[in-house]
Order: structure tokens, then C-alpha cells, then sequence
């Protein structure tokens, strides 16, 4: 007789769940109904869409970059705004150092419910009560990027916070003491990746929610594709691409570099 | 004359299942060096944060210097805190400031939030933090990052923290606990030497009984929350501490054991 060697509940659960997944794929698959000749007319269409979008046009370029500037410009401000605000609420938030616990309680539900809101929702909500352009942009892009910030930063400081936190408050310093002199210096390198992290994912969401009208490069791209306007939209793609593209190296190189300073 | 640390039937209960102290009464005098013994789970270390209540009492009272410390409220605690210095098993260091800052936070419970944010400590601060890191041996590493340091280092540098605040009392929660026999025995000589000159009492948690009896003034056996033996390190005979250790004997064997192989 073959010796068993995996854990038996384990085992169990794993395969129940792959079940499950089995039994509710086939039902959806007939619910949406899906249309195979829509998807084969698709398919021939296209070598005529990579045609068109061969022809890279540039005569919208210095249009697409003043946008793309517009994009970055909106990410850029949203993310400060948010570092500002974030900074401070995520120590009141965090459990090693809240001065009180109803009040971080209250937060905490507070995140849950923003995070739970897609942005793109926020967005059009902001783009609904001030129209069109980047001050929606920002307005929307401002509290789904706080909540975010808030998170990651408290469960930081829970992380890594409690020992320094205990430290200074044993030697009667007060909140700020713990928070300035104790816990800031430990975490901040954290932070800045955190942040830069933040912002290159906020740059990618600015060119997606340009498109529902929050300013941007994401305007122009909407206006293409539903003109048929492949050859701009082309452009626009490529410059999309590169930009988010250098951010990541960008950001990966600022991460690696504050990473290694602070060997642990 | 008045004790300095007066402890009555303290009391600490974490949930309906786990009571870690249960009714605790100790008086300590200036210029004491009590060794709490005990094996782990028995309520020592919630003890000596009880006592500047980094953990919550459940019941009774400690009076520290006259000053009711379970009733204090946010600033009076401040100002108990900042008379009694604190050294932590971990050390507990912020490790991305350099040793000196380190020293210099023990000063912050005398100063504003304002200057101590902006870490605007005077300079006969820093000297005296100084001459400190000097007398235990860190002249070299004053400006190095915390770290950069070993164990042994860094727990030095906790000691100058603590003594940096100018304390009454000190509380030594497992300093060595984390250290080679070789550097536990610079730390507990830098502790007991500073703590002597300056007239500091001095409360520490110790798991190795070897250790208590050679530093410590009097010792205080506790078990399952409760003080099993009080009294001078030449009245603990083996029957007290078979007593104490009942049941996990293995714990305070192995570190006599270990300690007698790199000793």
C-alpha cells in the first residue's frame, strides 16, 4: 500500500474548491450568451484595424503630449494632497499608536467603505457634481488614494512600530514624540516606495479615468476610439506605453535604492 | 523611611482564561537591586509593565515616589514614565537613528512635543549622553547607526537611554535574555555599576538564577502570578528554587547548562 505524504483536510478543502469552480463555470458560460459569429467578424476586422494603426500620425502629437502632461500633473497633485493627509491619520489609525480606539475604529470603517467604491465610480461622481476636466480628476482621484495610503501605512506602523512606540512611551515622551521621533525615522524609507509605488498605479489610473471625462490624455483616447480614429489612437497608445513604462523603472529604481540603504 | 515602589495586591487578567498576575504585594527601597526570577508565563515581565503601565493593572496599586501611578492620569503618567527608565529584552531602539539620538530620546519625557519633534535637545544633553556612551564602552560607535551595532552594543545603548532620563528606578525587562554569556556579563556589570554610583533602585527580570544571586541585593521568586520568595540571594537555597521552577525545571537547567559550556 502506497504511504500517504499530503495533508489529508488540506487536500479536501483544495479539491472542493476546484469543484466548485467547475460546477458554476458551466451555468455562466450559458448565461452570458456569448455570440461566436460576433467574435469571428471580429477577428477579421483585424488586420484592417493594424493597417489603419500602422500609419502612426503625428500631427496630434504636441496635442497628446500637453494631455499627457495633464494626466501626470493630476496624478502628481493627487498623490501630494493624499501624502499630506494620509501621514497623519494613518498613525491615528494604526493600532500601536492610536490615541484612541473608537476614533480608529471609525476610520478603519470609513476606508473599508471608500475602498469598497471602485475609483472609477468616485471619478464619475466628481466629474457629476463639477463637470468635466482635471479638477474632478483630482477631487475623485483624492479619497480612493487617502484610503489606500491610510491602509498601507497603518499596517506599517502595526508591523513594525510597536517596540519603538513602547520605547518611547516609556520614557514619558508624548504622541508626537512617538510619532516624530520614534516612528518616522524607522518607517519613512518605507513610506517613500509606498508612495512612489502609489503614484505610478495613480498615472495609469488618470489616462483610464481621462476617459469618463476627468481631463487628461484618457479625453483624446475616448474621442479617437469612438471616431474610428485608429492612427492617433496609435499614438496615443505608444505614449501611454513609454511613459508608464519609464515610471516603473523609475519607481523600481527608487524602491531598490532606499531598500538597500536600509539593510536589515 | 516611605519605600519608593510600593506594590498592593496586584492584579492583572488578560481574558477569563489567563490571569497573569494574581495578587502581587512588594515594597522596594532606594537603592535596591531586586532580581525578579521566575519561569516564563509566570507574570514577570506583565509585572514590571504594570509598573509603568505599559500594560494595564487589572486591580490594586502601585504607588511610585508618593504618586498613586495606576490612577495617573495622561500627563501626570508622562511625568512617572519619565522618572523611570525602562531597558527591553529587544532593546528596542530606532534603528535608523544614530546611537547618540538613541541616547538623547531618553529625554524627551522632560521636554515639550514641539521640541522634541524637532529634536531640539540642549547641549548639556547631548554632553551628558555623551560622557554615558564613553563610560560603557561606545565611545567609538557614538555616531554610528543603531543598526550597525551588535546585541550586546545595542543593549548598552538601551542602558544609556534609560540612565539618560536621570531615573529613580529602572526596569530591566530580560536585558540578557537575547545575549551571549560574554556580553551579558559587560551589560549586567554596566547596569549594576551605573545603578550603584547614581543611587538608582533597579528592578530586573532574570530567567538565568546563577545571574540573580551573583548581582542582585534581593531576590524576588514569582509563579503562576503570585511572589513565592522574597528575600536575600543567600537564603535561596535549591529547595526555593525547585518551588519556583516546579514543572519547567528544564528551562532554568538549560541555561545553567549552556552557560557552563562557553563559560
Amino acid at each position: 500500500m502506497k504511504i500517504p505524504i499530503s495533508h489529508r483536510s488540506t487536500q479536501r478543502q483544495q479539491r472542493l474548491f476546484f469543484l466548485g469552480m467547475l460546477v458554476l463555470f458551466i451555468p455562466c458560460l450559458f448565461y452570458l450568451d456569448l455570440s461566436y459569429g460576433q467574435f469571428a467578424s471580429g477577428l477579421e476586422r483585424i488586420p484592417d484595424m493594424a493597417r489603419q494603426m500602422m500609419h502612426l500620425s503625428f500631427e496630434e502629437l504636441p496635442k497628446m503630449l500637453r494631455e499627457l502632461l495633464t494626466s501626470i500633473i493630476i496624478a502628481f497633485l493627487c498623490v501630494v494632497l493624499s501624502v499630506l493627509i494620509s501621514l497623519l491619520l494613518a498613525f491615528v489609525v494604526a493600532r500601536a499608536t492610536t490615541p484612541n480606539r473608537y476614533v480608529s475604529a471609525a476610520l478603519r470603517a470609513m476606508i473599508v467603505i471608500i475602498r469598497t467604491i471602485p475609483t472609477t465610480i468616485w471619478v464619475l461622481l466628481a466629474v457629476a457634481s463639477m463637470g468635466f476636466g482635471p479638477m474632478a480628476g483630482v477631487v475623485g482621484l483624492l479619497l480612493p488614494t487617502i484610503a489606500f495610503l491610510i491602509r498601507v501605512f497603518s499596517d506599517q506602523i502595526d508591523e513594525a512600530g510597536r517596540d519603538t512606540a513602547e520605547a518611547i512611551r516609556s520614557v514619558g515622551g508624548t504622541w508626537w514624540h512617538v510619532v516624530c521621533n520614534g516612528l518616522l525615522p524607522t518607517l519613512l524609507t518605507g513610506f517613500l516606495a509606498l508612495i512612489a509605488f502609489k503614484f505610478e498605479i495613480t498615472v495609469a489610473e488618470t489616462v483610464i479615468l481621462g476617459i469618463v471625462g476627468a481631463g487628461g490624455i484618457g479625453v483624446l483616447l475616448q474621442g479617437y476610439i469612438s471616431f474610428y480614429e485608429f492612427a492617433p489612437l496609435m499614438l496615443g497608445m505608444l505614449l501611454v506605453f513609454i511613459t508608464l513604462f519609464l515610471l516603473e523603472m523609475g519607481t523600481n529604481l527608487i524602491r531598490t535604492k532606499l531598500a538597500g540603504k536600509g539593510s536589515k | 523611611m516611605e519605600p519608593l515602589l510600593s506594590i498592593q495586591q496586584l492584579t492583572k487578567q488578560y481574558n477569563k482564561q489567563h490571569t497573569a498576575l494574581a495578587g502581587i504585594s512588594l515594597d522596594v527601597s532606594r537603592g535596591e537591586f531586586v532580581a525578579v526570577i521566575g519561569p516564563s508565563g509566570a507574570g514577570k515581565s506583565t509585572l514590571l509593565r504594570s509598573i509603568n503601565r505599559l500594560a494595564e493593572p487589572t486591580s490594586g496599586s502601585i504607588a511610585f515616589e508618593g504618586v498613586r501611578v495606576e490612577q495617573a492620569r495622561k500627563k501626570e503618567l508622562r511625568q512617572v514614565r519619565a522618572n523611570i527608565g525602562m531597558i527591553f529584552q529587544h532593546y528596542n531602539l530606532v534603528y535608523r537613528l544614530s546611537v547618540l539620538e538613541n541616547v538623547l530620546h531618553g529625554r524627551l519625557g522632560h521636554m515639550s512635543s514641539f521640541a522634541g519633534m524637532f529634536s531640539r535637545y540642549s547641549e548639556a544633553d547631548k554632553e551628558e549622553a555623551i560622557r554615558l556612551l564613553r563610560k560603557v564602552g561606545l565611545e567609538n560607535e557614538i555616531y554610528k547607526r543603531a543598526d550597525e551595532l551588535s546585541g550586546g552594543q545595542k543593549q548598552r545603548v538601551g542602558i544609556c537611554r534609560a540612565l539618560a532620563q536621570k531615573p529613580s528606578l529602572i526596569l530591566a525587562d530580560e536585558p540578557i535574555a537575547s545575549l551571549d554569556p560574554r556580553s551579558s556579563k559587560i551589560v549586567m556589570d554596566a547596569l549594576r555599576a551605573n545603578c550603584e554610583e547614581q543611587g538608582i533602585t533597579c528592578l530586573v527580570n532574570l530567567h538565568q538564577v546563577d545571574v540573580a544571586k551573583r548581582y542582585a541585593t534581593r531576590i524576588v521568586g514569582i509563579k503562576a502570578g503570585k511572589v513565592v520568595f522574597d528575600g536575600p540571594p543567600s537564603e535561596l537555597h535549591e529547595g526555593y528554587i525547585e518551588h519556583i521552577y516546579e514543572g519547567k525545571e528544564h528551562e532554568q537547567f538549560s541555561i545553567t547548562n549552556t552557560e557552563g559550556i562557553s563559560a
